[in-house]
């Protein structure tokens, strides 16, 4: 298992190296330089690139990136706030948009299983039928759509809830855009919560156990949900990663200030530094939430351990 | 299997948590340490009294006078800081700092004498702040994006200066003593008092820059207000700026608003849904939302100096025909744009100077006494266009049009492609969007054929538009020379026009007559804003030039 | 040896046999036709109707976006700006009351309700004979029309985009999984990479690197499209190399691409039409985001992502705007879904009985 454990995270770190060449190359082909405002005379923009160190080798501002990155320095922004330290403007949105995220998936896993529990239970009634519809709108509909439904009927005509992030009350105004961004998680999770309690449901060993007089909440927890989880904690990876990115637009509806609306700022006004550290922490919690959710796997069922250090051998 | 009972078990108890959570936190944050509470409460009914509440589309870019160069920027700078002038309601400018003035006979020199007025933290304004400030603007070490307007203001030496022929200590602007400050120029400059008010020319205190160095302008603790109001929440980037009155200001009785909090909102919806909500006291509305608040007597069309038009590229097969250029300019519907696609209280541009941006020697704007051209005529396009054909001996043109991602500029592109294309059977035209940064270098390397761009002016004179178009200018896009043009640019810069102001009015009248004749850009519209104001908010002012909002005699009731 | 017994002949007599009664009758083997794997599949997918369902909606939905355009006399482009913002206005059906042009908007000053066909005072508007059928948008032009056009470009990107990373991801994942040990690791490791990167980053990037299009949104659509097939494709490799009959063909002398291509893709056929089904909802969801933050196909082309991104700017104020792509693009997503359902349920016909 250590061995294993090794191998993953010396793998993840070396990825996330080639990452971060692949990224730096595709800047370098990025059209527009961060500094071709109307106003400026060439002179003045080869002064900001020599200011900036961007008329130098592609290969020595790299290194001197890296060299930077590792002592936690990624350069100062361009455009968006003009010598500001990329540190500094990343400190205090990274916290917001990893607390809107976190609890649209803890809101997503939960109402989604919840969700998928009550339509394989209750197979084939007008139960399973809601729920089935409630999970096909919310994969069928892109999240903006929410968003703005969500606003305009909780946020404007009953004013329950505030319509624009604040950072007085973090948690009320984050209710909406929790709830927009999770709709997706919870369609998904309960979709496959179903499919897998059903399959699980009509397995030989919950026949079994029902034989032996096993039934009710102890049944479900106990033999049904918990073999139907395991392949549920795979999905979950993929969808944590999507809701990152659905934080983009979501962020931007409720001007949340995060990482996601900062992002798109930073490609539209090409701030490379900026573009680069956020895809970069972006790439960085993907494959962190990969290697954890393989770990885990791991330890949940050791016949993918095994077979996994198999494959690599 | 322990480990999934845990987990189970982990999952179950947060699911409880959310499941209370959305009930009980509002009281949990309301029970939360007695200062918060206060400071809460002291909030809200302040908020009912005096704060006025305003919606921005971007962030703030820099808080730093000399680097900033958005508008977004230089309004809130406005709100905080004050240079020797500020404007008036009708644009002109008035004593702000400097509390009296001599000029010299020949306009060549300018003594300043400045008020007592002191920084927030009680350091007096010294005439030093405004030459370290001036300074750091022209020196090339700093690379100002608005260096050049310290050129455009003539001051001595500046230009040198930027482009590194001079040492920074040989420029025109001199401390006699703490309260005095004298200036020299190259040439007259007869708007160089408005020029005063911009943020370019903004004082910085050194003692305090230097201190803060690369943190000067990034929390309320870096920054310095000697304006209306102060900071007292600001951050890089920030989604949300509370400014506060500031007592200390010379003319703090003046001031009513108790503070000023900008939000930024970048979705329309969103915007209107908060202003709605009464969350926002002043909002600006996008397209189609006009519609629906246009009887609204809290809605308010405010002119913008931004002046939309099509550059063609002349290096371009077919565009260096004057004809053409001219079949393209008359061919689209500007009415239709300005009313039915736009409808913010954008008007038609038949000019290359737009309507209230300067006041001439006689008092009069520029556009009452300028002639119009280039207005639309479908007739009169076909004709040249047919011409053109002739001349060109090619019967079909297919140009690209590039275009910037946001929504107006693409449904204005969508009807012009589509108006150009049936007033002028045989050109087709197609679009091409992208980010705007990605248009203009486009551009600037010249690698389009046409492309609908803007420009905003920087100083309240039509030499802010015309001198982009002289021969070699980085935004003469269509690369278009004139020798007549650029001599009377030169001429009315800083030679024998810039003398007389009367002469000088009338050359630069003459070199618009010329950029619109060669049809050099098709004009397509000037911009105006559409501004919802709550009933109880007055005094607002707008301007089209420079700082764009001024709030220091808003009163909201 | 006892030879005693067969040499005495032996007598059955009437009373010897007994019919079983009903009760203890064994059980007979009833014998099944044979039918081909195919029918089989084809059998189980026609029994879920929700799939055929799915089915049909899909191939609605195409066939409107191949005639759709043309039922009417507006082109997808045609601008007129006189007939900007008409809500919808149907022929017979506006005698019900509804579909009858008449908007209601809720402006700061009160509810609005007009109808700008037909003037109430009497006044002659010029649109009396003017129908459009879903309205027309901000520009003056047909939502009809552009619906459809933007069901053709959204159809076009996904189905090109994921038959490229079909046949794309597939080799890829074959090759990987069949030859193992190095190969698999270098070709792995790179996949790995590749999905490190957000999807988002890579396809934004890309559209900006690139010049903005058609193309360059169905690339990069394919660039990050074709892992997810490449791995199912490589685990069923995995699963399937070590079987008897490929060990068989090798023995017979076969050729690796000639295993890989002949005697294992066939058998994997199932899992590859699912995933296919399942990614074409993706692709088009991806579109449509990257429509909303301004990275869609160009003006005036449409497409329902842009569509509604295009009309939810005007949401609060022409709520029948955004209604048609968005009815479109939700039945298309529910559709593939559930026809990916019934695909995948009839190629692995362990849950036929749920």
């Amino acid at each position: 298992m250590k061995k294993y454990l090794l191998k993953r995270v010396l793998i993840s770190i070396a990825t996330l190296l080639v990452i971060l060449v692949i990224l730096f190359l595709m800047l370098e082909f990025m059209p527009g330089s961060p500094f071709n405002d109307e106003k400026l005379t060439t002179a003045q923009v080869e002064l900001l690139n020599a200011k900036y160190g961007l008329d130098k080798p592609v290969f020595i501002r790299f290194f001197n990136y890296v060299k930077n990155m590792l002592s936690g320095d990624f350069g100062v922004s361009y455009t968006i706030s003009k010598n500001t330290p990329i540190s500094t403007l990343l400190l205090s949105r990274l916290p917001i948009s990893v607390t809107i995220g976190g609890q649209a998936v803890l809101l997503g896993t939960v109402v989604g299983l919840i969700l998928g529990i009550i339509a394989a239970l209750k197979h084939n009634t007008i139960w399973d039928t809601l729920t089935t519809i409630i999970s096909v709108i919310g994969v069928s509909l892109p999240s903006y759509v929410f968003a703005l439904a969500l606003s305009y009927s909780l946020g404007y005509k009953l004013e329950w809830f505030p319509l624009l992030y604040s950072n007085k009350a973090p948690f009320d105004s984050s209710i909406l855009p929790t709830i927009s961004l999770s709709m997706f998680t919870i369609a998904s999770i309960a979709r496959f919560t179903r499919t897998e309690m059903i399959e699980v449901m009509g397995s030989d060993y919950i026949q079994l156990a029902e034989s032996k007089g096993i039934s009710g909440i102890h049944l479900i927890v106990r033999h049904q949900l918990r073999n139907a989880l395991i392949p549920i904690i795979t999905v979950l990876a993929p969808l944590i990663v999507g809701l990152m990115t659905g934080s983009l637009v979501i962020e931007k509806i409720f001007s949340i200030p995060g990482i996601g609306s900062l992002l798109v700022t930073a490609i539209q006004s090409n701030d490379y530094n900026v573009i680069i550290a956020i895809a970069f922490i972006y790439s960085a919690m993907y494959i962190g939430i990969m290697l954890v959710v393989d770990i885990l796997y791991g330890i949940i069922d050791p016949r993918i351990r095994l077979a996994k250090e198999e494959s690599h051998e | 299997m322990k480990k999934i009972i845990s987990l189970l078990t982990v999952l179950a108890l947060l699911f409880s948590l959310t499941a209370c959570g959305s009930k009980e936190a509002a009281p949990a944050e309301s029970s939360t340490p007695a200062e918060t509470q206060t400071a809460s409460e002291t909030a809200t009914s302040e908020e009912a009294a005096n704060i006025l509440k305003v919606q921005i589309e971007v962030e703030v870019a820099s808080m730093d006078p000399q680097i900033a160069t958005d508008g977004t920027s230089f309004e809130v700078m406005g709100a905080v800081t004050e240079g020797l002038y500020s404007v008036d309601a009708a644009g002109s400018p008035i004593l702000a700092m400097a509390e009296s003035v001599d000029k010299s006979e020949d306009g060549m020199s300018y003594t300043f004498h400045l008020r007592d007025a002191n920084w927030s933290n009680g350091t007096p304004v010294t005439a030093n702040d405004f030459v370290y400030a001036w300074k750091r603007l022209v020196d090339p070490a700093t690379a100002s994006e608005y260096s050049f307007i310290a050129e455009i203001a003539g001051i001595k030496n500046a230009a040198a200066i930027i482009s590194g022929d001079v040492p920074v200590d040989e420029l025109g602007a001199v401390a006699e003593d703490d309260k005095t400050l004298v200036v020299t120029l190259d040439f007259p400059v007869s708007y160089f008092e408005s020029l005063m008010s911009f943020n370019s020319f903004f004082p910085v205190n050194e003692a305090f820059f230097t201190e803060k160095g690369d943190l000067f302008g990034t929390s309320p603790d870096t920054i310095l207000a000697n304006g209306p109001f102060k900071i007292s929440a600001y951050e890089p980037a920030a989604t949300t700026i509370e400014l506060v009155k500031n007592e200390d200001y010379w003319d703090a009785d003046a001031v009513k608003l108790d503070g000023i909090e900008y939000q930024v909102i970048k979705e329309a919806q969103q915007t209107m849904l908060a202003y709605q909500n009464g969350d926002i006291d002043v909002a600006t509305l996008a397209g189609e939302q006009v519609e629906q608040f246009k009887a609204d007597p809290e809605f308010h069309n405010i002119m913008a100096g931004y002046l939309w038009y099509i550059s063609p590229n002349q290096t371009v097969a077919g565009l260096e025909n004057v004809n053409l250029r001219k079949a393209i300019a008359l061919s689209y519907d500007k009415a239709a744009i300005a009313n039915n696609i736009l409808k913010d209280g954008s008007i038609v541009a038949d000019f290359a100077v737009p309507t209230l941006l300067a006041a001439g020697p006689d008092g009069k704007d520029y556009r009452e006494t300028a002639d119009t051209y280039l207005a639309t005529d479908k007739a009169k396009a076909l004709e040249y266009f047919n011409t053109a054909k002739a001349e060109l001996g090619v019967d079909e043109f297919s140009y690209t049009l590039i275009v910037e991602d946001t929504e107006s500029a693409q449904n204005v592109a969508q009807f012009i492609q589509s108006e150009i294309q049936t007033t002028l059977p045989g050109m087709t035209i197609t679009i091409e969007t992208m980010p705007k940064k990605n248009r203009v270098e486009r551009m600037q390397e010249g690698d389009f054929e046409l492309g609908l761009t803007r420009w905003g002016p920087d100083y309240a004179d039509p030499m802010t538009y015309l001198d982009m178009w002289i021969t070699d200018s980085p935004n003469n896009y269509g690369f278009w020379s004139n020798a007549e043009y650029d001599s009377i640019i030169q001429s009315a810069k800083n030679g024998e026009l810039a003398l007389d102001l009367i002469a000088r009015w009338e050359g630069l009248k003459k070199a618009e007559k010329i950029v619109m004749d060669e049809a050099v850009i098709l004009p397509v519209y000037q911009k105006g804003n559409a501004v919802m104001i709550k009933g109880n908010v007055t005094g607002i002012e707008f301007h089209s030039v420079g700082i764009n909002r001024i709030y220091k005699n808003a009163v909201k009731n | 040896m006892n030879n005693t017994a067969a040499e005495e002949p032996m007598i059955f007599l009437e009373n010897d046999f007994e019919f079983v009664s009903q009760e203890n009758r064994s059980h007979i083997d009833e014998t099944y036709t044979s039918q081909s794997y195919w029918k089989d599949v084809s059998k189980r997918f026609f029994r879920n109707k929700g799939a055929v369902v799915g089915l049909i909606c899909i191939i609605l939905i195409v066939f409107m976006a191949i005639v759709g355009l043309d039922l009417n006399d507006y082109a997808f482009d045609e601008q007129t700006i006189t007939h900007q913002n008409l809500p919808p206005r149907i022929p017979g059906i506006e005698n019900l009351g509804i579909f009858d042009g008449s908007e209601t908007m809720n402006t700061s000053t009160g509810v609005v309700n007009r109808n700008k066909y037909i003037a109430e005072d009497g006044s002659v508007t010029g649109l009396e004979d003017v129908y459009y059928w879903f309205g027309t948008d901000v520009l003056g032009r047909d939502i009809f029309t552009r619906t459809w056009m933007g069901t053709r470009i959204s159809l076009y990107i996904s189905l090109v985009a994921v038959l490229v990373d079909m046949v794309f991801g597939l080799s890829y994942g074959l090759i990987s999984g069949y030859f193992g040990g190095k190969v698999d690791n270098a070709m792995q490791r790179f996949a790995e990479v590749l999905n490190g990167i957000p999807n988002l980053v890579v396809v934004t990037l890309l559209i900006i690197v690139l010049k903005p299009g058609l193309m360059t949104i169905t690339f990069s659509l394919m660039i990050t499209g074709w892992i997810g097939m490449s791995r199912i494709a490589r685990a069923q490799m995995l699963k399937l190399k070590q079987q008897e009959f490929v060990l068989a063909s090798r023995t017979l002398g076969a050729r690796d691409f000639f295993i890989i291509f002949k005697e294992i893709l066939p058998n994997i056929f199932g899992q590859i039409i699912t995933n296919t089904m399942f990614s074409i909802p993706t692709a088009i969801f991806t579109e449509a985001f990257l429509a909303f933050i301004g990275l869609g196909v160009p003006v005036p082309m449409a497409s329902l992502g842009l569509l509604i991104s295009d009309a939810f700017k005007s949401f609060t104020t022409h709520p029948y705007m955004i209604i048609p792509p968005v009815v479109v693009l939700a039945i298309l997503m529910l559709s593939f879904n559930m026809l990916a359902d019934g695909i995948r349920d009839a190629f692995d016909p362990k849950m036929k009985e749920m």
